[in-house]
């Protein structure tokens, strides 16, 4: 890796164990050739293990795989036969099991494999880097540094990068550049101290919980009711974390606190609590037995009590619901901390020994106070770092209440705060930076220049933000720019849903960027690409008789997709998230797409009984030609025809390939912070290599009442099989109308806006059945589809 | 009216659809290869005196197109001289051929016959590469042309009464008879045939030989248990499972016909003569109670009764239909696929009424039986039955 930092021509991971297995699997997401390397069968096929391995990876979920070839592309290797396989590999990632006489032992059975410009980086999660590089050869010291994922590590952001003392900088800045822009990872550098940043808090942060659980009586499913979302963090909270975790795994990460920390103010702590080794031990581990914390009996979540199991209650006190829903930090903790009950009681005392710890060990474990709250947001999925919580409840307020605590014995430690934490500041992230306690000043973000593609980068609290130049500004979208140029669309209705305001806006934003911009790009600070078209809105046109709103919506919709497909300059859609409904519709026919890898697309109208009416369904008839090269396309068609049916949503954005939704033109990125950037080179090429939209008055081949009559078999089938509803049937039957240009004759020649025509004219029969009417009531009372 | 012999028999084993033993061998050399062996077994006829070969063929398009009949009766080395005709009744053509050129001789016209049936359900899906129905079907009566063969399974299973655990126990004693017979030794017309796969480890093509000489549907570990925890397939909460309905397979098998006359010329072996024929409509959404009209008019046009029967072929597409066509003829069970069946051995469509007709007159031979009759539903609501008379 080292000159060309950005160039790994192949790599290997060692160890196939669940994080190694799927981290070869997102290495291949990533198109990176990738060797997996597993011990040598005893009998039989040699390679039997690496394989089952492999096998094992599509049954994983969520889907360690970013489209179905992974499992094929991962090269299988033993360490018997395959150790030069090593030979032409750039980046050599170990993630075998947690002992250092086994990853000694591999070491030295690799070092004449591995190429001297190739970096050695281990995931282990228990071991110091400095130990380990002590057992590995001279020779790879240099090149050798940890690399900790996060499980699973497809999804989880956070790759924590540690060096030890004789790491080369090149191999650190070679990684992290790797990590970011080839893996999509967010990459926090850590101290070599024991759990590396965001286990060793979000591990800490764990058994206060678990100390203050037991301290205040409280159930483990009062606890996960107190500590998800209504606290910014992950629905599964606390203790349904631990079950998906594994209670063995969490029990290992506590063992290298015990084992590794025994002076730490926090050290009796360490321990595994009596529940937890009563499960370990009984082989109740969490959601990989089935049983854990919690279990599911028939239909009833149950949680343990005792040694035994009752049904889950997530109830919780009014009072404590209302304190929950306050939204000024300072507010809530006070409110909190002045409680009389012990569910407010217990997550004052939680939030303060967790902000205690975390000032206590900033200064060892990590460079400043970024790293410490970007780990905890991107390896623990919190909304707010801890030192982001404790700056926005006012810092100084909060410092007095954890020094009164300590002063009266309530903290789990007792030990003063350290001096900078009470010097009177108003927190540790600022115009200056984030304050290092290491080296008692403030830290900027780091200026690699691989932190140059993000456009606009997640900030933390108290970041100063750039917003480049505003162009127009209206309640439903924001035009802007970064840099005169090129004209940038942000939508701000609710989720980015589309309505008419947001329409109107799209239409004035294409006649702006014609004017004025060399192209035009759309692309979301925040929330999803676009989560559909306002249901709501809809559905009160149909209720209250306004049909001719609704079609003049509909029309407008579609026109103004039309308008991004044959506008002057180009149009470039930036998608990360979800993409449904209209928002895949936009996308769609915009002249290019750069989507992240872990984009969720999907034409999902038939849920609601209604079918894609912005051109979606035009488009993907239009497609189903394209994309056959040749012979016949009926069977693309027939695939269409299921996504759109069922509704179906894309698991990536290699997927979206697949499905239509994205041509082969478009740009497929890994890191979800550089679409804007990507999307921004994108426009720029376009524009300068001479960009024309393309013609339109082509007319298409289109399956007429032929394929019509081949979807109706299908769904006859499935109707009087009961596998679909009657409405189902009315919908899809829609569907295939539409996709197949109407009952003409099969191969007539039509125009796009006679598929324009039918897609408009189907949706509006659709929108006025009774049935299509309580499936839209239903998702917009529950959020999820009603089947009728 | 003269009489029409058998006089000789030959089939492939069944092989599993997609990865069994035949998925690599095309239906047109699987038809070689019986037609070949069919004329040799018959003994010294002189081959060009085979008046015409009728061979079965349920989805004759793709690798079965272009008269497989006569690509079949070429490719088998037979004098330009003999002609071919490709024959469809779905489910029934290999039997149909049978009759078709039984009546030849009977009528005087031929004295060599040759029919049979091939089919690969690897090669060419049910239903054919391209379904194309007509679009005014969806909007009249005749919609239950595009019902599947699941779903008329389904109905049939609901108007008969069969129950989930009856269709379960019938493929499970299916599997039992299957093993059973093959245990046995039983002949059943078998000539085993060589396989080739073309496959390459990236430096040479290597050509992977093998002899298929046995069927291969039948399971050992199936249970009632595993049977009755497998989802239904064609109707939710319905009762039909993959299990109990036939296997999709690919086979072959032919059967020379020939008169009195020949038979004294060429002092050939009569296995049998083929007393008659019957097929019968019945409504497309319950095709399989198709026997139930087709055994009552050949039984009338043979004048043979229903207990004189020794022997019966009952296909099995699947358990639901089978269970009601026993239920409505009354027809004795013990009789009714000593063997096995579809579902444990497979049923290569067209191919399958002159595979079971060959198994049933090797198997009735050494048996000593005398009336045996081979019977079957067919898509879009037919029925056939055919009755030979067994010569030891």
């Amino acid at each position: 890796m080292k000159n060309k930092t950005k160039l790994v021509r192949r790599a290997a991971v060692l160890g196939a164990g669940v994080m190694g297995a799927q981290i070869a699997a997102h290495l291949v997401n990533s198109g990176i050739e990738t060797v997996l390397f597993e011990l040598a069968a005893k009998e039989g096929d040699p390679n039997a293990m690496v394989k089952k391995a492999i096998a094992g990876l599509k049954k994983l979920k969520p889907s360690p795989l970013g489209f179905s070839q992974v499992t094929n592309l991962i090269i299988p290797a033993n360490y018997d036969q395959h150790l030069h396989l090593l030979d032409d590999c750039d980046l050599v990632i170990e993630a075998i099991g947690e002992r250092m006489d086994w990853k000694k032992d591999l070491y030295d059975k690799i070092e004449n494999h591995i190429g001297e410009n190739a970096i050695l980086a281990t995931n282990t999660s228990g071991l110091g880097i400095g130990e380990l590089a002590t057992v590995l050869p001279e020779s790879l010291r240099h090149r050798f540094c940890g690399i900790h994922f996060f499980n699973p590590p497809r999804y989880m952001n956070l790759a924590e990068i540690i060096p030890h003392a004789g790491t080369d900088a090149w191999v650190l800045d070679a990684l992290e550049a790797f990590s970011i822009t080839t893996l999509g990872k967010g990459v926090v550098r850590a101290e070599d101290t024991p759990n590396f940043i965001a286990n060793r808090i979000g591990m800490f942060s764990m058994l206060a919980t678990m100390h203050h659980t037991k301290g205040f009586n409280l159930g483990f499913d009062t606890v996960d009711a107190l500590t998800g979302p209504a606290i910014g963090r992950p629905k599964s909270a606390t203790y349904r974390t631990a079950d998906v975790v594994g209670l063995d795994t969490m029990g290992h990460t506590i063992n290298t606190l015990t084992n590794t920390l025994p002076n730490d103010p926090w050290a009796k702590y360490y321990q595994k609590p009596e529940w937890l080794d009563y499960l370990i031990q009984k082989g109740d581990l969490g959601q990989k037995t089935r049983q854990g914390v919690f279990r599911k009996k028939g239909k009833v979540i149950e949680v343990l009590d005792g040694h035994h199991y009752r049904p889950a209650d997530y109830s919780l006190p009014d009072e404590v619901k209302a304190i929950l829903k306050i939204r000024d930090w300072g507010e809530k903790l006070a409110a909190l901390r002045n409680s009389d009950t012990r569910e407010a009681k217990f997550l004052w005392a939680m939030f303060r020994d967790l902000f205690h710890y975390c000032a206590f060990h900033l200064g060892k474990i990590a460079d400043s106070a970024r790293e410490l709250d970007e780990a905890i947001r991107w390896g623990y999925g919190w909304k707010q770092g801890p030192f982001e919580i404790w700056q926005a409840a006012g810092w100084q307020q909060v410092c007095e209440w954890i020094n009164e605590d300590i002063d009266q014995g309530k903290s789990m430690a007792n030990i003063a705060l350290p001096a900078w934490a009470s010097d009177g500041r108003e927190g540790v992230h600022g115009i200056q930076g984030s304050w290092s306690a290491a080296r008692g000043e403030y830290s900027p973000r780091s200026s690699l220049p691989v932190y140059r593609r993000q456009l606009q980068p997640q900030r933390l609290l108290g970041e100063p933000t750039e917003h480049g130049e505003t162009i127009i500004e209206t309640d439903a979208s924001r035009l802007w720019t970064l840099d005169g140029k090129v004209a940038i669309l942000s939508f701000k209705t609710k989720m980015n849903t589309v309505n008419d305001a947001l329409v109107a806006d799209i239409n004035i934003a294409i006649d702006t960027a014609e004017a004025k911009y060399t192209g035009l790009l759309i692309w979301q600070p925040k929330g999803p690409f676009c989560a559909g078209a306002d249901l709501f809105g809809m559905a009160t046109m149909v209720k209250e008789g306004r049909i001719d709103d609704l079609e003049a919506m509909i029309d407008g919709f579609q026109r103004v997709n039309l308008r991004l497909k044959y506008s002057m300059v180009p149009t470039v859609a930036a998608v990360r998230g979800l993409a449904l409904g209209g928002g895949a519709e936009i996308l769609m026919h915009c002249a290019r797409v750069v989507a992240a890898h872990e984009s969720y697309i999907g034409l999902v109208e038939a849920g609601v009984g209604l079918l894609p009416a912005g051109g979606g369904t035009k488009e993907l008839a239009l497609r189903s030609r394209t994309n056959t090269v040749a012979g016949d396309s009926s069977a693309l068609l027939q695939q269409y025809f299921e996504q759109i049916a069922m509704g179906k949503v894309t698991a990536s954005a290699h997927e979206a390939l697949s499905f239509g939704y994205l041509r082969p033109s478009d740009v497929v990125i890994m890191n979800t912070e550089e679409t804007l950037f990507v999307a921004h080179q994108q426009v720029k090429a376009m524009a300068e290599s001479g960009y024309r939209p393309p013609l339109r008055h082509i007319k298409h081949a289109v399956a007429g009442r032929t394929g019509i009559a081949n979807f109706r078999t299908a769904l006859v089938n499935m109707q009087a099989g009961n596998f679909i509803s009657d409405h189902d049937y009315v919908v899809s039957e829609r569907v295939a109308t539409v996709l197949c240009g109407g009952e003409v004759d099969a191969e007539s020649r039509v125009d796009e806006d006679w598929l324009i025509k039918l897609e408009r004219e189907n949706f509006l029969e659709l929108a006025q059945m009774p049935k299509t009417l309580e499936r839209v009531a239903f998702m917009l009372k529950n959020g999820k589809p009603l089947r009728n | 009216m003269q009489d029409a012999y058998i006089v000789s028999a030959t089939r492939t084993p069944v092989g599993k659809a997609f990865r069994g033993s035949l998925s690599k061998t095309r239906p047109d050399d699987m038809l070689a290869h019986v037609i070949q062996n069919a004329v040799s077994a018959a003994g010294g006829i002189d081959p060009a005196r085979i008046e015409d070969a009728i061979i079965g063929c349920a989805m004759p398009e793709g690798p079965q197109g272009m008269n497989i009949a006569r690509i079949g009766v070429l490719l088998a080395g037979l004098p330009d001289a003999v002609p071919g005709v490709t024959v469809n009744r779905f489910c029934s053509s290999g039997l149909q051929t049978i009759a078709m050129a039984a009546d030849r001789i009977r009528l005087g016209e031929a004295d060599l016959m040759l029919a049979g049936g091939t089919e690969s359900m690897t090669m060419v899906p049910m239903m054919g590469n391209k379904v194309e129905m007509n679009p005014a079907l969806f909007s009249s009566e005749h919609i239950n042309i595009a019902y599947g063969m699941g779903i008329t399974a389904e109905n049939v299973a609901d108007k008969y009464a069969i129950s989930r655990e009856d269709q379960d126990q019938f493929a499970y004693n299916s599997h039992i008879k299957a093993l059973a017979a093959q245990e046995s030794g039983i002949a059943t017309g078998i000539v085993p045939i060589a396989t080739r796969s073309y496959q390459t480890d990236g430096s040479v093509v290597q050509v992977r030989e093998g002899l298929f000489s046995a069927d291969e549907g039948a399971r050992a570990d199936s249970s009632l248990e595993i049977l009755a925890r497998l989802r239904t397939v064609f109707k939710a909460n319905g009762s039909v499972t993959a299990a109990n309905s036939s296997q999709m397979s690919d086979g072959a098998a032919a059967l020379m016909l020939a008169s009195e006359a020949a038979v004294k010329e060429y002092n050939l072996q009569p296995l049998a003569v083929f007393r008659g024929f019957s097929v019968a409509g019945v409504p497309p959404e319950i095709m399989g109670i198709g026997p139930i009209a087709a055994i009552p008019k050949v039984l009338k046009q043979t004048g043979i009764h229903q207990d004189d029967l020794d022997w019966i072929e009952l296909n099995e597409a699947f358990a639901a239909q089978a269970l009601a066509v026993i239920k409505d003829t009354g027809l004795n069970p013990e009789k009714i696929n000593p063997l096995g069946g579809a579902i444990s051995l497979g049923h290569p469509l067209g191919a399958t009424g002159a595979i079971l007709s060959t198994k049933m007159i090797h198997a009735m031979r050494e048996k000593k039986l005398k009336y045996g009759m081979v019977t079957m539903c067919i898509g879009t609501g037919m029925g056939a039955a055919g009755i030979f008379e067994i010569l030891n």
